[in-house]
């Protein structure tokens, strides 16, 4: 029998993507989280909060991401009543960056911290497989990312509005997701400026249409039913 | 864990003793047994008023059916249940563990568990062993923030679905949830689609069989309905029974008397549960 | 081969009315190679709680030691014999305790609780514990003995029956598999007393 990988530690073969614009940041993500080539949750979040002002994206092993994002969570509950105020994004991108460098030899995660702060605005940080910390202006992450790299060099703009930036990001996911296997379901976004955080969702039947790709149909039966007055016989 | 010349009742966590000796024995061709497994299927979803559990009852021992009605849907909290897939005594062993911290932790606060208490306490026991214990896991309960559910694979990753299937019967399962489910479903019709993932699970998985559990969760009550629907009753019994023509052969018979047991009368008040 | 192979045995714990029955075979071999006839492997815990153990023999005399000693602390301190269901407990625990370094040995429990109501079950080599009302069974020919018993099987039998039942299941059993045979021991418990019998079996 084939083996569709049930027993495989569930991953997020994953599209997610940060960006900075003008007044903050934008997060966005698919919402595949497969086991093997089943699609345990097709409708996953995986950009996680941090505080109020941080988020992160997940990517990699699901169970070591969010045991990352937990515990960078529960530091930065700690930091915030110490210090008295938010925590920055640095602070944050930070501790991601110590566990996940810590633990280098037996976590298989990579994630996106993004945030708004008083002190450096917006700002993107990318904390790949080895616990590395790079601050960019706009980072890309997940199996999706390799279909993405030219895309981005060529769209990102210095200064984007933030519908400008949210369209880049939604462009950019559905262009990963009709691509990669990995990733798939809905665009997830959060955007975080000085006003506070937004969170949009776009389902898979409000997303454009790439090369190829067909409209959603309810059944599969209608397309048949317009193309042949009979069901296409069945041939072995 | 030895001390001295007696081995004293171990304080807990698990015992590494035999590793040497077993990897010496499997280095020598001898392989080592499987485990007692629930190749199953158990599901839950979320309703109008609260959560439905739901599991098949075959526990397996490689091919053979080890047991023909085991009980999968565990006990967390009064408030909360748990189906187990996986290695039996992984599920077995990692509920009742956080079932006994949950129970600590109300005597501690004087409150009701919390669904994401006992998710809490799962993923981190189950990340603690980066999945060598095999527990894969549909939580549900109703507590003070509403009702939830979540599933936790064995690595210790979690999600938060409103219908969640798990074990080797769940692609069978997810279809009956994926064509059926829908928002604001009210009892009865969850019960209904419960069990009907579960019996396609039964049906259609080899290692899922026998009768159908469900656990329905409200606010403040709990419906356990052990054997829902049993869509296999036995059809091969003899009402006659069986004979045997010929004795067996005893060499020898020991008759050894038992004594009454004595009667013991409690006095005073019992102590109060809860 | 499995290490369960390695010695071999036969285990089967069945209930009857207001009494259990529990029988092994008594052969201890290394693979194919008989070394003993009069093996032991159902162990009297107390009066009307006894525990077979199948698998490898040095584990099952480890296990039943370290099972006898926990049971005596047990008496000490609570000045009562245990209930079939606590020990059952005990035992799971005790396999669990080696999760990752198990004992490579196949439980079976039978006992008379309070208001001897009769209590049988078995477990994996971790602790599992597979709860029944019938029957359970464990060894090299479980396979053998799950079909017997399936068939042989009936609810509310007296002692006497019992014993026939359980034996014939066993021998019948045991006759399908290289590994375990020569000869049987059953235990039939009741409320007053304890038969031990000794099977003449096969002894190829």
């Amino acid at each position: 029998m084939e083996d569709l990988g049930l027993n495989a530690p569930h991953s997020m073969g994953t599209t997610i993507i940060g960006v900075t614009y003008k007044d903050g940041v934008i997060l966005g993500a698919d919402s595949r989280t497969s086991t093997g080539v089943y699609v345990a949750n097709r409708a996953s979040d995986k950009i996680t909060q941090l505080t109020d002002n941080v988020y992160v994206c997940r990517s990699g092993s699901a169970a070591d991401s969010q045991i990352v994002s937990d515990y960078v969570r529960y530091f930065l509950h700690q930091h915030t009543i110490q210090l008295g105020q938010p925590a920055t994004v640095k602070v944050a991108a930070n501790l991601v960056r110590l566990l996940a460098y810590g633990n280098k030899d037996t976590l298989q995660t990579g994630m996106i911290v993004g945030g708004w702060d008083k002190y450096e605005g917006g700002k993107i940080y990318g904390i790949p497989l080895g616990g590395t910390i790079i601050e960019q202006p706009f980072s890309i992450g997940g199996s999706g990312s390799s279909y993405l790299y030219g895309f981005l060099d060529q769209a990102w703009k210095d200064g984007m509005s933030k519908d400008e930036a949210e369209e880049l990001v939604k462009k950019a996911v559905s262009l990963a997701i009709a691509r990669d296997g990995a990733s798939g379901g809905v665009v997830r976004t959060v955007i975080i400026n000085e006003e506070g955080v937004t969170r949009n969702f776009y389902p898979g039947d409000q997303l454009p249409l790439w090369h190829e790709e067909l409209e959603p149909q309810n059944s599969l039966l209608d397309i048949w039913g317009a193309a042949a007055a009979s069901p296409v016989p069945m041939t072995e | 864990m030895t001390n001295g010349a007696f081995e004293v009742p171990a304080k807990g966590g698990f015992s590494f003793d035999n590793c040497k000796r077993n990897e010496m024995l499997l280095n020598k061709g001898l392989k080592a047994p499987g485990f007692l497994k629930t190749g199953t299927t158990i599901v839950g979803l979320v309703y109008q008023d609260g959560v439905i559990l739901g599991a098949d009852t075959r526990a397996t021992e490689g091919p053979i059916v080890a047991d023909k009605n085991c009980e999968k849907i565990h006990y967390m909290a009064p408030n909360i249940y748990c189906c187990g897939a996986g290695t039996a005594a992984d599920t077995e062993a990692v509920t009742d563990m956080v079932s006994s911290q949950l129970k600590l932790h109300r005597y501690h606060t004087g409150r009701e568990s919390r669904v994401i208490t006992a998710l809490t306490l799962l993923k981190s026991h189950l990340f603690r062993y980066q999945g060598h214990v095999s527990a894969a896991l549909v939580l549900g309960g109703v507590d003070v923030s509403g009702p939830h559910l979540h599933t936790i694979y064995p690595h210790g990753s979690t999600d938060t679905l409103p219908f969640a299937t798990m074990g080797s019967g769940s692609l069978a399962a997810m279809s009956v949830f994926e064509s059926k489910y829908r928002e604001g479903l009210t009892r009865d019709e969850g019960v209904k689609i419960v069990c009907e993932a579960i019996a396609s699970g039964i049906f259609n998985d080899l290692g899922s069989g026998s009768n159908v559990d469900v656990c329905v969760i409200t606010k403040g009550n709990v419906e356990y309905l052990r054997n829902h629907v049993q869509p296999n009753p036995r059809t091969y019994t003899s009402a006659k029974g069986y004979t045997f023509s010929k004795p067996t052969e005893v060499l020898s018979t020991k008759v050894t008397a038992l004594a009454q047991r004595a009667v013991v009368t409690e006095r005073g008040d019992a102590m109060e549960e809860e | 081969m499995s290490i369960f192979e390695y010695n071999g045995s036969a285990t089967v714990a069945m209930v009857g009315k207001n009494c259990i029955a529990i029988g092994s075979d008594r052969r201890l071999g290394v693979q194919l190679q008989t070394i003993a006839t009069d093996f032991q492997r159902i162990f009297q815990i107390h009066d009307r709680l006894f525990i077979g153990l199948s698998g490898l023999g040095s584990d099952a005399q480890t296990l039943y030691q370290r099972l006898v000693f926990r049971h005596k602390l047990y008496q000490l301190r609570e000045e009562r014999d245990m209930k079939p269901e606590t020990f059952a407990n005990l035992v799971s625990a005790i396999l669990y305790e080696k999760r990752f370094g198990p004992y490579f040995c196949q439980p079976v429990i039978a006992g008379l609780g309070d208001d001897n109501k009769p209590f049988i079950c078995t477990m994996d080599s971790i602790g599992a514990k597979e709860l029944a009302k019938d029957f359970v069974v464990a060894g090299t020919a479980s396979e053998s003995l799950y079909g017997a018993c399936e068939s042989m099987y009936k609810p509310d039998m007296e002692p006497e029956e019992l014993f026939e039942t359980v034996s014939q299941a066993l021998q019948a059993s045991v006759d399908r598999d290289c590994l375990s045979g020569w000869g049987g021991h059953v235990y039939i418990v009741t409320p007053t007393e304890i038969k031990e019998h000794i099977l003449k079996g096969r002894m190829d």
